[in-house]
């Protein structure tokens, strides 16, 4: 089983991340598995929607709108949340947000919380933080249960385990629920858990969970689930702690009939997810009667004050881009060292950061742009992951780094080669003959040193050929030929 | 009808006979084709790896060098797609009001090939004739960037001879993406081991595409591994006709 | 670290600075909300007829039983579907109308039943307040007759009752006829399903794995001929 640990402070760059991936072949053929399976439920609803896109366009456009007005909306779902029975705290950082939590739940002298499926709470690290205060936080989602009790990480934002596979999770089911004879056929394993986590809905009095969205005009929230443990959750215990991102609001409940509608499609391939609740406050006699939301900061302020990088925050979390991202296909998620992987981890990870780490993961793309095709709420990632090479650059060249990286310097160098046609033309010249050296008879390419070996560790490159273009036009221009 | 070429900066170095084919090619269908000399690299390179401030220096230059064409004609999608995704983004942060206007005026007259022969000479039988069995790799920046659509298709399917056959996973990323390539070598390696697997199961003897940066990816693995295929940029194949058949194919 | 009252005006203190360029002036932002252009699909094309056949094709494909029952054979068909099921304990709503508890079985009214008794009972009758049928979606808003979230959640069987003048073909339509939301509301597409293991797809994790409904066909609604499949549906 892996060790990984997804802390971007300490993950190591994409390229050195993804060796143990590419040399696991279950593991990759899991995500191709996976991710095929909802592109290709993804693409026949689609062709059956006549108003896909005008939905993306009025996904992307509401999304824009709350965030570009974010502390109205937010003044207003504090608002019309409290009047309605909740407690709304404000947390600027993880660690606020996770002593806030913790607070709430000695309040209770809880020693134990049933969570809900929420990266939110992955992002600032909250479980073992819990753990190391004498808080147990039991998943109930399938796959964070086999991902906890296997102790490993998630690997994809929908659906966390898809690395793992029956057999793996047969192994981790059998050890830590003490069963004997368990099958590893998904409907058993399943059975497993649904009877695991039953007497913990029934009797463990306090749940936290995340939120898909928080309706500002009525002080909502909104959970889009599958298998039923959110309703579990939100439903049975006394008191209900959900952390959110400040971004995730909408302005009005009508809203949903854009988001809903996109939401599932993008995640799972299906028209509508099985169980979307919404809650506002405190009902009397219905559900907790205990409701705190905490609106989470860390950073998304600071994505929100810089224009173009500000689309970031349009997210629904729902992994559209990474289904689709070639890269991400051959990889899945852990070597971006993040519980956000695949495109929108890429530019998401980097600036919750502060651009102070995971900085190799803007560039752990080929631009090619299927997450952008994809993406529901339409943000221009290709765009974002430039804007943000050029930050990473930009923090390089200040610190000094990089001054003896080959790749660095070569591209300075190349500008200069660029910037005179003399002087390019004279290094096409010289590099005609530098390369010939490594020519062979049959005019290709198989070896070049230093950061030319990257090229040819797994591909020849056909030699310069005894002629530029632009020799041969100014040849003909002459009359020669 | 004029139109001046921009051939690209790998293309002027690594595939010359790129451009001789799109040369043959438009004067062929009646266009007189200009050059100037003085043109070297769109700044893609630079812009991709967050060295803007080189990326604009080039831009600027190239925008002016063409102040006088009508028409701009470039066989690199890549190329293209820079210009119209990311040029405006650069003069808007570091050139001057005059800059932008120049660049405004010269984003309209840049046509990638395809787009030339299909939406400027509004022709899709160019006069080809290459007899061989063909697959089309449809480059991101030109599915994506430029949403070239049909054309390539529709071109293609004029050719005389030609034993067409279409490409599973067609818009899948072969793994080049420009400089990824080397940054992250082992994953572009990775993306293009599944690439070329679709490629090659089309049994073609050739793969084609409007933009020879996916090519000399794909055809480097195609030569290392001794790959009963090449790779040809769909220039060559449109310029090739009977009397003058294909440089590749001598 | 921040006191509470700090962090919040610190947060809104950050994303004003943030936006002041963007951001609507006050007392603007409704008008800045109805500026954003909509142009997708509202309103559903389908004929009454279609569509009801539209919602039962639906929940089919999640292999809910639907039947079909006038208002006077209702009472009847629920005595029906609670035979078929062979289970004797079931709960109800406090508000289900009286004449819904078919005669025979053990019924729990709710009037506040603990957890641990619902997990005695064996299914559960409720009303709704919508259905959707573009995604076979089935809407309790937990009124009196729908019950608490908790009486539909814990049961393995849910047998739920939808007047046909509850559907209407799309989402955006369940939105016009609720404009003013409730404070609790279950959209129910299908019983609970997860593909967490290898993507195999298994329903019924947790709450009800068997999901029933009979539509009632109210006043002026045509009679349903058999499903129609999906391809017969142009859009």
């Amino acid at each position: 089983m892996s060790t990984v640990i997804l802390d971007p402070k300490h993950a190591p760059p994409f390229r050195d991340a993804v060796l143990p991936v590419l040399r696991n072949p279950m593991l990759r053929k899991n995500v191709a598995h996976a991710t095929q399976v909802i592109q290709s439920k993804r693409a026949k609803l689609l062709a059956e929607k006549a108003d896909w896109q005008e939905l993306r366009a009025a996904a992307s456009a509401i999304r824009t709108h709350v965030i570009e007005n974010l502390g109205a909306y937010l003044e207003q779902f504090e608002e019309r949340c409290t009047a309605a029975g909740g407690v709304v705290h404000w947390a600027s950082n993880a660690d606020e947000a996770r002593a806030i939590i913790l607070d709430l739940l000695r309040q209770e002298n809880a020693t134990e919380a049933i969570k809900i499926k929420t990266m939110t709470s992955a992002e600032i690290q909250l479980n073992p933080y819990l753990e190391k205060a004498g808080v147990k936080a039991h998943e109930t989602d399938l796959a964070e249960i086999i991902l906890q009790l296997g102790k490993e990480e998630p690997s994809h934002i929908v659906v966390p385990a898809l690395h793992i596979n029956r057999s793996q999770v047969r192994e981790i089911f059998s050890r830590t629920m003490h069963l004997k004879d368990l099958s590893d056929d998904p409907k058993a394993l399943t059975a497993a858990a649904r009877h695991y986590l039953r007497e913990k809905f029934l009797r463990v009095p306090t749940a936290i969970s995340g939120a898909n969205f928080l309706i500002a005009e009525t002080g909502s929230v909104a959970i889009v689930e599958s298998e039923g443990n959110g309703r579990m959750c939100l439903t049975l215990p006394r008191t209900m702690i959900t952390i959110v991102g400040v971004e995730k609001v909408l302005p009005r409940f009508q809203d949903l009939e854009v988001m809903l509608q996109i939401l599932a499609r993008s995640a799972t391939g299906e028209r509508m997810n099985p169980y979307t609740s919404l809650w506002t406050g405190v009902t009397q006699g219905d559900g907790p009667q205990r409701f705190h939301v905490v609106l989470l900061d860390n950073e998304r302020t600071s994505i929100l004050a810089r224009p173009k990088e500000r689309q970031t925050l349009r997210c629904i979390r729902c992994a559209a881009c990474m289904n689709h991202c070639p890269v991400y296909r051959q990889t899945g998620g852990h070597a971006y060292g993040s519980c956000y992987p695949g495109p929108i981890g890429a530019i998401l990870t980097p600036q919750l950061m502060r651009m102070e780490h995971a900085q190799t993961l803007p560039f752990a793309s080929s631009l090619c742009g299927a997450c952008f095709e994809v993406c529901p709420v339409k943000i221009d990632i290709p765009a974002v992951l430039l804007d943000l090479r050029a930050d990473v650059v930009k923090i390089e060249r200040k610190q000094m780094k990089r001054a003896f990286d080959l790749m660095y310097v070569g591209l300075r160098v190349a500008n200069a080669l660029f910037s005179r046609p003399w002087i390019f033309h004279t290094t096409q010249w010289f590099g005609r003959i530098g390369l010939g050296v490594f020519t062979d008879k049959d005019g290709w390419i198989k070896w070049l040193p230093s950061i030319g070996g990257r090229w040819t560790q797994n591909r020849d490159l056909r030699g310069l050929p005894k002629q530029t273009f632009h020799e041969w036009w100014a040849e003909r221009a002459k009359g020669t030929k | 009808m004029r139109a001046s070429l921009f051939i690209a900066c790998y293309n002027d170095t690594l595939f010359p006979e790129t451009g001789r084919a799109v040369t043959r090619l438009l004067e062929r269908l009646g266009v007189e084709v200009d050059f100037h000399p003085g043109q070297t690299c769109c700044g893609q390179m630079h812009a991709n790896s967050g060295f803007r401030a080189e990326a604009f220096s080039q831009a600027k230059r190239l925008v002016r060098l063409y102040e006088r064409d009508e028409t701009v004609v470039v066989p690199g999608s890549s190329c293209v797609a820079m210009m119209r995704e990311q040029y405006p983004g650069i003069f808007q942060e570091m050139g001057s009001e005059s800059q932008r206007q120049e660049l405004a005026e010269f984003l309209p007259k840049v046509y990638e090939l395809s787009e030339f022969l299909i939406d400027r000479l509004q022709v899709e039988d160019v006069g080809a004739y290459f007899p061989h069995r063909v697959t089309y790799h449809a480059s991101c920046h030109g599915l994506r960037g430029l949403y070239l659509g049909d054309r390539p298709f529709r071109l293609l399917s004029k050719v005389r001879g030609i034993d067409f056959v279409p490409l599973e996973n067609i818009d899948r990323c072969c793994g080049f993406g420009g400089t990824f390539s080397v940054k992250n070598a082992e994953i572009s390696q990775a993306m293009l081991t599944v690439k070329l697997h679709d490629i090659l199961s089309t049994k073609a003897e050739f793969c084609t595409a409007l933009d020879n940066s996916c090519l000399m990816h794909l055809g480097g693995a195609m030569h290392r591994q001794y790959a009963a295929m090449r790779t040809i940029h769909m220039a060559e194949i449109l310029a090739s006709t009977e009397d003058c058949p294909a440089e590749a194919l001598a | 670290m921040n006191g509470p009252v700090q962090s919040r005006q610190r947060i809104l203190g950050r994303i004003c600075t943030a936006t002041q360029a963007v951001a609507a002036p006050a007392g603007h932002l409704d008008e800045a909300y109805v500026a954003v252009a909509r142009t997708y699909v509202r309103k559903g094309k389908l004929t009454r007829e279609t569509c009801l056949e539209l919602l039962i094709e639906r929940l089919r494909e999640y292999d809910a039983e639907v039947v079909v029952a006038s208002p006077d054979e209702l009472p009847a068909a629920i005595a029906d579907q609670l035979a078929t099921t062979g289970k004797r304990v079931f709960a109800a709503p406090a508000g289900l109308p009286k004449q819904w508890l078919a005669p025979g079985f053990d019924w729990k009214i709710d009037h506040q039943l603990s957890s641990a008794d619902i997990e005695l009972t064996e299914g559960v009758v409720t009303a709704a307040s919508c259905a959707v049928a573009d995604s076979g979606t089935i809407v309790l808003h937990h009124s009196p007759a729908e019950g608490r979230r908790v009486i539909s959640l814990l049961p393995d069987w849910h047998l739920c009752i939808v007047r046909a003048s509850q559907v209407v073909e799309t989402l955006p339509e369940y939105f016009d006829r609720f404009p003013k939301a409730p404070a609790l509301i279950t959209w129910i597409s299908g019983p609970s399903a997860t593909a967490d293991i290898e993507m195999t797809r298994i329903k019924g994790v947790h709450g009800p794995r068997f999901l029933h409904v009979i539509i009632v066909r109210d006043e002026g609604t045509p009679p349903i001929q058999r499903a129609l499949t999906s391809a017969v549906l142009a859009r």
